[in-house]
């Protein structure tokens, strides 16, 4: 048994100061520190050895690796119109998934491509003023949480960011924390105590209208906060009051926490509340992202191609137009006769769409049914391979270090073997 | 392998060859003096009467790295029109403002660039800089590392850190970040903007540090300095696009105190006050100012009219011009104790009384710095302009009529206020080729690049001379790399990998016994975690070679 330092891929926290350790065969891994539910939940399946020896498969049958990528090339061959996604995947994983994209003329998202347009969308069309994970930790005065996803997605957010142990100087000055959204026992047990805390304990379905009314009260507009139902108005005017006396007000989201339609509008308002707030102070948004590659797969696809995704490769030109190419919408339309899916962080259930053929890279702990054609298991990067991801903020970029041999190749390695099989 | 190129006219100002007849010849990807005894040449290319020059080296372009990415998320509407389809060679990419980097290695080659470096790293940031500019083909690659607005050295600065501590801080990031220079960008302003100040003058200290801007330029160009870095600090100065900025562009020139700086994108740092519109030109000024100052090298980010946009550190600055950008949307960051950034398009219009100035101004810095080793030519891409603009720029230099035609059609107040009309000095291509082979080469301390002397790298560039520089430069006939023909007459034939320039300053290492505490306490990764190995730095690059250019410590 040997301790030593790992860096979880498991929420685009990446955090960096997991030990785990490694057993003597070098096999099973388990974390010892550090980790939160979520990394524990990923180590307790693919950290077995169990996991580290799991076979390809083609038609439900176990097979070696090399029939599993020759089945995949004959599949590929006899298809025209491919859709890659999936996509949870570090940046050489993601370089190799570009090239067989090129070379099939597939189109190209991530499985969470809808949710993340929400705030590509809106940068987009109105731009933004953003910080780090760093800046909010070191110098935030006012952190105006929405949703639950701060703790529920990214559970070790508040230790690490909100309550840290130290910051920077005279940076440090008494946190003011408001909660914009009624939230479970569990989430607000994770804020911190001595910070004072303003809860909006807005009701489901209410958070547009609240963000729209403060972005109002903080323009200094002749507006009644009590026309937002369900929410205090007088907790409203606090709200805006705060915001207007922050020397460096942070607005934290998660785009997956906004689910209902047009939540892009929702995203808008935020950023046109921080743009105006920077007239006078500073204030920024923090938009938690990063889980399952989500910014490393559009940040290697926007810097190769020009565009984010969802994009399209056909006809040998790229094309970026998320109405057309968004997964959900290729399938639900028919649009493609093959899915490819590259996948190697989440444990989430891929679709299953009626009839469409299907070749999965995926984690070597992830449930495979046997309608799948041709299952080829992938490291995971920061277990069973190195690996390059970026964290939520979209700057800083971490290399996840390989825990333990096994026989699992890396996503770029096996999709490279694919694509040459393809030449 | 032996490779003669035969009878072309040789342009190479390192050597004083100024237009001379002779045959150049390439072994291994190397300038070789010609056959040993008895030696076969493998391949003989007829280049009679064509124009031989050294590989192009770009010292200032804005090719890899976070605020470049998020300038191409931010403009699909761009690249949808500028779309590069995918060859037998090529990958399918777009271009626009700002390409992605497969077309920016296409494009920088095709027009003659062997090497290109990347002015803006951020040091937390540098790992996606590196794996940007590995995904760009082709041409040889090198970044300097931003210090200067980073919590760690202001706080130095601010309780009087030794000199010694403060040098072996810039070695140690520019050997965590494989950084060939060290950039400073509005020094101490994108740190201020953070406490909410929102301009900073020379002598103005940062409102939380207490530091001011001149301390931190004088500092940083000592550390840089006495470390033996071949290329001097590289500095953005205070007060980017201010009128008025020519009195601190002067105070920074003097903050150096004689020691080497480059002065970066100058033409955004020239500009005074007078007239109706409080907006004229300070050119004459700055360039007596450098012509006086053997210590001073620039380079003018000149600016072309058309749509752009502008990436830079500068979050301070890049805020308050927001309001001037067109199509109006933009991003401003705060970047992790480290710097910022920020992302504005413009498009600049020849009928705009201050973008017309702004090109006139770049011009008459280009004619009145009189001495071509001390002056570069860039865009500042994409900030002025995309840098496949720059053959164009090439003939604006070189031909004094073509420059009064498109004076006189700009907006008349902007002409009239500009010296430009009364220049008439042209650049002759022994010129050209200074300032953009010879000149940046010496400057970043490349000693086998930017000529074609024996033992240089065998990039090769064969012009077909033309009437007009614009058609020469813009499509040469063939463009050798490392010794293999990679484009002909603007169309990529073999897609290689370039370098990755470096340079490794000896230091103390016993610095990281004060930083690995600092990150510890105050950062979100590990100092192990942000420290990218000369392994991991080759990978992310997708790099052949990781080459170490050599300091002189002083």
């Amino acid at each position: 048994m040997a301790a030593r330092n790992a860096t979880c891929a498991f929420c685009g926290l990446l955090c960096d100061d997991l030990e785990v350790d490694v057993d003597v065969e070098g096999r099973a891994v388990r974390p010892l520190r550090g980790a939160c539910e979520r990394a524990r939940a990923a180590f307790a399946t693919l950290g077995t050895d169990a996991a580290a020896q799991i076979t390809p498969r083609v038609a439900g049958r176990p097979v070696s690796v090399e029939a599993a990528l020759d089945a995949a090339a004959a599949l590929l061959r006899s298809k025209r119109r491919p859709i890659i996604s999936g996509l949870d995947i570090d940046v050489a994983g993601m370089r190799a998934a570009l090239d067989l994209a090129r070379r099939l003329g597939a189109v190209v998202d991530h499985a969470n491509g809808l949710v993340n347009y929400r705030n590509l969308h809106v940068l987009q069309e109105a731009g933004a003023i953003t910080t780090t994970l760093a800046e909010a930790k070191n110098r935030a005065d006012l952190l105006i949480l929405i949703g639950d996803g701060w703790h529920r997605r990214f559970p070790r957010f508040i230790e690490r960011i909100v309550a840290p142990e130290a910051v920077l100087g005279d940076c440090a000055t008494p946190r003011r924390i408001v909660t914009l959204d009624a939230i479970d026992d569990a989430a607000r047990s994770a804020l911190p105590t001595g910070v004072e805390h303003l809860a909006l304990d807005a009701p489901p379905g209410r958070l547009p209208a609240v963000i729209s009314m403060l972005g109002a009260l903080v323009d200094g507009q002749p507006v009644d906060a009590a026309r937002v139902r369900g929410v205090a108005s007088d907790a409203l005017e606090r709200c805006a009051a705060w915001m207007r006396a922050a020397r460096y007000g942070v607005i934290v989201w998660c785009a997956a926490d906004l689910e209902w339609p047009h939540a892009e509008l929702t995203v808008q308002a935020l950023a046109r509340c921080i743009r105006s707030l920077n007239r006078e102070t500073r204030f920024a948004g923090l938009p938690l992202a990063g889980t399952d590659g989500d910014l490393t797969a559009n940040a290697v696809q926007t810097w190769q191609s020009g565009v984010p995704l969802p994009a399209s490769y056909a006809n040998g030109r790229v094309d970026f137009d998320p109405p057309r190419y968004a997964l959900k919408r290729i399938l639900a339309r028919g649009e493609a006769d093959v899915l490819v899916w590259v996948s190697s962080l989440s444990h989430a259930q891929f679709p299953k769409p009626q009839g469409l053929p299907r070749l999965v890279f995926g984690r070597a702990d992830v449930e495979i049914d046997r309608e799948v054609e041709v299952f080829i298991p992938v490291a995971t990067p920061g277990i069973d391979a190195a690996g390059h991801l970026l964290r939520s903020d979209n700057v800083v970029t971490l290399r996840l270090p390989r825990l333990r041999e096994s026989g699992l190749r890396s996503v770029a390695s096996a999709v490279a073997e694919l694509s040459s099989r393809l030449a | 392998m032996l490779i003669k190129l035969a009878g072309a006219r040789v342009i190479d100002p390192a050597h004083e060859v100024n237009d001379v007849v002779r045959d150049l010849f390439v072994r291994d990807g190397r300038m070789v003096a010609g056959p040993k005894d008895g030696e076969r040449i493998d391949r003989t290319w007829d280049a009679t009467g064509t124009i031989a020059m050294a590989g192009a080296i770009d010292l200032h372009t804005h090719i890899g790295g976070g605020k470049v990415n998020i300038a191409r998320a931010l403009l699909p509407e761009f690249s949808r029109r500028d779309v590069l389809p995918g060859t037998d060679v090529c990958a399918a990419c777009a271009g626009g403002p700002m390409p992605s980097t497969l077309a920016a290695g296409y494009r920088y080659t095709a027009m003659g660039y062997t090497a290109c470096f990347e002015p803006a790293m951020l040091p937390v940031n540098a790992r996606q800089a590196h794996l940007e500019m590995g995904d760009t083909p082709i041409v040889d690659k090198g970044a300097y590392a931003l210090l200067g607005n980073d919590d760690f050295l202001l706080s130095q600065l601010a309780t009087g850190a030794d000199p010694r501590e403060i040098r072996d801080y810039v070695a140690w990031i520019m050997h965590a970040s494989h950084a060939i220079g060290i950039k400073v960008v509005n020094a101490g302003g994108i740190s201020a903007f953070k406490f909410n100040q929102r301009s900073l003058d020379v002598d103005e200290p940062n409102a939380h540090y207490r530091v001011t801007p001149r301390q931190i330029v004088r500092e940083l160009a000592r550390a840089v300095h006495e470390l033996g870095v071949p290329h001097p600090l590289h500095v953005h100065s205070s007060n980017l696009g201010v009128p008025g900025n020519v009195d601190s562009t002067l105070a920074t020139i003097a903050a150096a105190e004689g020691l080497p700086i480059h002065l970066t994108h100058l033409q955004f740092h020239s500009y005074g006050t007078e007239g109706d519109r409080k907006f004229s030109s300070a050119a004459a000024r700055i360039a007596e100012a450098v012509n006086a100052a053997p210590n001073v090298t620039v380079d003018v980010g000149q600016i072309m009219f058309g749509q752009t946009v502008t990436a830079s550190g500068d979050s301070m600055l890049q805020h308050r011009n927001a309001r001037h950008g067109r199509p109006g949307k933009w991003v401003v960051m705060d970047i992790e104790c480290d710097a910022g950034c920020g992302v504005v398009p413009f498009r600049y219009r020849d009928r705009d009384f201050v973008n017309a100035l702004q090109w006139a101004i770049g011009l008459e810095l280009f004619l009145m710095i009189s001495d071509p080793w001390r002056v570069f030519l860039t865009t500042d891409h994409p900030n002025g302009g995309p840098f496949t603009s720059y053959p164009h720029l090439i003939k604006l230099l070189m031909d004094r009529s073509f420059r009064n035609d498109v004076l006189a059609s700009i907006n008349p107040e902007a002409a009239q206020m500009s010296a430009l009309a009364a220049l008439d000095r042209e650049y002759s291509l022994y010129e050209i080729a200074i300032m953009t082979r010879a000149a940046p080469a010496r400057v970043l301390g490349l000693e086998d690049h930017g000529h074609l002397g024996v033992g240089a790298a065998a990039n090769v560039v064969i012009y077909e001379p033309h009437e007009d520089p614009e058609t020469m430069f813009a499509r040469p006939r063939w463009v050798f790399k490392d010794g293999q023909l990679v484009a002909e007459r603007g169309a990529i034939v073999a897609v290689t990998r370039g370098s990755i320039h470096t340079v490794k300053p000896g230091f103390d290492r016993g610095i990281e016994r004060k930083l690995e505490p600092w990150f510890a306490r105050y950062h979100t990764q590990s100092m192990a975690s942000f420290r990218i190995s000369d392994e991991e730095v080759c990978e992310c690059g997708q790099a052949p070679r990781l080459v170490v250019h050599p300091c002189r410590a002083r």
